[in-house]
């Protein structure tokens, strides 16, 4: 923490003109957001997850039953910790990488407000009882439209950046960016295509019907994964890996061919959210083996990421930021593994309706969006302040807090859902169902205490680094205080 | 892994740079990479030839899996689909067949027969495990010793409606509206007390005098209360009304047995006699097949308290 007078000099001046250079503050303005979400919408997530384990927790009070607390835990770590870490860094790699300063300063401020009040509209509506009923849009429809306007903004905002640059070349974590924001806006838009009762309603009829309106739902709803938890997130990877590593990404070649792969195969695979229902059987086929072709190219960006550390391995022993984001790369390898197997029919007769999916997901949530995101926020906001971390110590103190949040989370849904599938399937020797349906809820209640007990774990990880955050800060305008009293002084000195 | 680090050196950068130091290696791509890729594609191919995959025009390619099933007693083969796996499942998959046979047993079974027969009544047991737990379990309770209170016991042999499988199966088809009225307006505290303490006296506890267990007697068996209406005369119960025997201390709304003393006795009688009792369970006929429903008669049957 504590360095030379000179080297404070030094840093602090190429910081003021980066500052100048560069729309910092707006960057600023997400990542506070991004780690005030992050703590509600963790909390409120294990707090749902005691919910299960002890139906008591939610006090018959409705507001904060599991049925409305379920989209405010999803929306606010999503959209809200995970939307705001991309908005932050999005528009700082995108200034850094074209070196040119954000499009607009007013439109970018828009879209900090239109995104955040639309989270902020969509909790408090939630817990009211007002919900679209689909899942991870149940924005009801004025929303909506508040977060496609915002949307086209943004996309406008970072479009013409773009054009602005003084590079020949656009960095490779641009085009994920890039084509993160396009497909958000084809995906909110066409799902949340509504009739609304009467324009002083808040309640909407979906445009489509029976299995299409399913379909769309679930284009929309693995493509949210695909594009804004994969995609923008490969982008955040390929800027603040090779950054933190002080070395170059492993390979162009790579990143094009998986790049491409990557965001033409997403698109075909959300039917795997519906194998064994009424979908066609076509459809069905074709959503789980494009979900297989998907595998490679989504190591190609976990390869990317861990071999731009090759030679630079002990890195991972001195710099708790790089574990963090090597963890999210390994994680991230590991849940695109399982997620094509999952999407195999056979499998999924196992997985599916059971917690194994729920595990699925928090191994990609909590381990790849939320690793990544705490490591690209660590190496972020030290700089957007132009100072240093308070306390590297507090960051290792949270990244074990994570990860054994994470393992405790993953194997407790392993051994929840494969048991309440194994289950629900299993025939006894007169070929009856040999369990009920309420005896594999009360063999769930183990496994849901220990998913609680790594939910608490996680959390108090981000509340360290919220606190972390918070001192860096606060050092950081007392630094910058400092120096202004002290220009000041010479100043009048000067003057006099 | 460690190649790259090895041929370090050997490798050339794209040649920009972003942000100062930001570059790029142009390393080729992992071999093992590229033949997993391959791989799935191989994969992808096998998949589509096997099973429904492209549409094309209004139909869509049938791949070369097929089913084989039934359709009354003639064989019928199609393309591999959802709906024709479940037909074919639920005719030949072993535990559908072994399923089935046991189910034309209990059909063509008299309940006598099924109640007698070791095989008949395991099986029952098993199938019935699923049913119950599934559709009764919620009140009767697992095993089913209900609630005091809300749900009656299914596993004494004290009966509100009648143990006999013919009751059973009638209780399960059409329900059962269980009802006794208040007495709030028709009788005062005091005669509430002397009811209280005539009920309790046939039903073998001591406590309370002569004359007030006479007055309650009265009040029981005349037109004042019109109690034996329902419960017969010495309160023995009738369950074509689903009125309880008084007189053998099984108790189904108050906990009589676990109570304090006399007093508290009285008052737990007492407060059935102001508030009533009404209870419903539903009707199961629309909502269970007819074998379903024979099952869960010989299972309630056995419980402990068929008659």
């Amino acid at each position: 923490m504590a360095h030379s007078t000179t080297m404070a000099g030094a840093h602090a001046a190429t910081g003021v003109a980066s500052a100048e250079q560069y729309n910092y503050e707006i960057i600023k303005k997400f990542a506070i957001m991004a780690l005030i979400w992050g703590v509600l919408g963790m909390s409120v997530g294990t707090y749902i997850a005691a919910q299960l384990a002890f139906p008591f927790l939610n006090f018959d009070i409705a507001e904060i039953s599991f049925g409305r607390f379920r989209p405010v835990h999803t929306t606010l770590v999503i959209f809200g910790f995970g939307g705001n870490a991309l908005f932050a860094t999005s528009y700082y790699v995108v200034q850094r990488t074209c070196q040119a300063r954000l499009y607009s300063d007013s439109l970018a401020t828009f879209t900090f407000w239109g995104w955040n009040i639309s989270i902020a509209l969509g909790v408090v509506t939630y817990m009211l009882g007002y919900t679209q009923g689909r899942e991870y849009a149940e924005f009801v429809w004025p929303i909506d439209i508040l977060i496609a306007v915002t949307w086209v903004v943004y996309f406008w905002v970072f479009l013409q950046t773009l054009l602005r640059r003084s590079q020949p070349h656009i960095y490779v974590a641009n085009w994920f960016y890039m084509a993160f924001i396009l497909a958000t806006a084809l995906l909110h838009i066409f799902n949340n295509l509504q009739v609304p009762v009467s324009l002083f309603s808040l309640e909407s009829y979906s445009l489509f019907s029976g299995v299409q309106d399913a379909m769309t739902q679930w284009w929309y709803g693995h493509n949210a994964v695909g594009f804004f938890l994969t995609a923008a997130f490969l982008g955040m990877m390929y800027y603040f890996v090779p950054k933190q590593a002080g070395r170059p990404i492993y390979s162009y070649r790579l990143s094009i061919i998986h790049f491409w792969a990557l965001v033409f195969l997403y698109m075909w695979v959300g039917a795997h959210h519906l194998h064994w229902t009424a979908l066609p059987d076509w459809v069905s086929t074709l959503a789980a083996t494009f979900s297989i072709l998907l595998l490679l190219p989504s190591w190609g960006g976990m390869i990317n990421g861990i071999m731009t550390l090759s030679g630079a391995w002990d890195k991972l022993r001195t710099d708790p930021i790089m574990l963090f984001l090597i963890t999210a790369l390994s994680f991230y390898g590991m849940s695109t593994f399982e997620g094509p197997m999952m999407s195999l029919k056979s499998v999924n007769a196992l997985s599916h309706y059971t917690d194994w999916t729920v595990g699925h997901v928090h191994s990609g949530a909590l381990g790849w969006v939320a690793m990544i995101s705490f490591g690209s926020l660590y190496h972020l906001i030290p700089r957007l302040w132009n100072t240093k971390l308070y306390s590297l110590k507090l960051v290792y103190v949270h990244f074990f807090l994570a990860t054994i949040g994470i393992v405790l989370y993953i194997t407790a849904m392993w051994v929840a859902g494969i048991g309440q599938g194994l289950m629900l399937r299993a025939f006894d020797e007169y070929g009856n169902l040999a369990y009920t349906f309420v005896e594999s809820v009360v063999f769930l209640h183990k496994p849901y205490v220990v998913r609680m007990i790594g939910g608490m774990f996680f959390v108090s990880g981000i509340v360290i680094m919220a606190y972390n955050i918070f001192m860096t800060i606060t050092a950081a305008r007392r630094e910058a205080a400092r120096a202004e009293a002290k220009i000041a002084a010479k100043m009048a000195g000067a003057a006099s | 892994m460690s190649k790259p680090t090895e041929k370090k050196g050997a490798v050339q950068t794209t040649g920009h740079a972003w942000d100062g130091d930001l570059q790029e290696y142009n390393n080729p791509l992992p071999r093992w990479w590229l033949w997993g890729f391959y791989a799935t594609v191989v994969f992808a191919v096998v998949y589509w030839l096997m099973y429904p995959a492209w549409p094309v025009g209004n139909t869509f390619t049938k791949g070369f899996n097929t089913i084989t099933f039934e359709v009354d007693g003639e064989e019928r083969t199609t393309h591999w689909n959802t709906r024709a796996l479940l037909v074919r499942d639920m005719q030949s998959s072993p535990s559908a067949v072994r399923q089935r046979e046991f189910l034309e047993q209990i059909a063509a079974a008299s309940y006598e027969e099924i109640l007698t027969d070791a095989d008949k009544l395991a099986f029952v047991r098993s199938y019935a495990h699923g049913i119950y737990g599934d559709f009764c379990a919620a009140c009767h309770q697992v095993g089913g010793a209900g609630i005091v209170g809300l749900y009656p016991n299914l596993a004494n042999d004290d009966w509100l409606w009648g143990g006999t499988v013919e009751r059973i199966e009638e209780t399960l088809i059409q329900g059962r509206l269980g009802y006794m009225p208040s007495y709030r307006e028709t009788l005062n505290a005091d005669q509430m007390t002397d009811v209280a303490v005539y009920v309790l006296s046939i039903a073998g506890y001591e406590g309370g005098d002569a004359d007030a267990i006479g007055r309650g007697d009265r009040i029981f068996h005349g037109a004042e209360g019109g109690c034996f209406q329902c419960h017969n005369v010495g309160g023995v119960g009738r369950t074509s009304q689903g009125a309880p025997n008084l007189t053998n201390n099984i108790w189904q709304i108050i906990d009589v047995p676990n109570a304090a003393d006399h007093d508290a006795r009285v008052e737990l009688v007492k407060s059935v006699l102001r508030n009533g009792i009404q209870r419903q369970m539903p009707a199961f006929a629309d909502r269970l097949s007819p074998i379903e429903i024979k099952v869960l008669t010989a299972y309630v049957h056995q419980l402990g308290g068929g008659q």
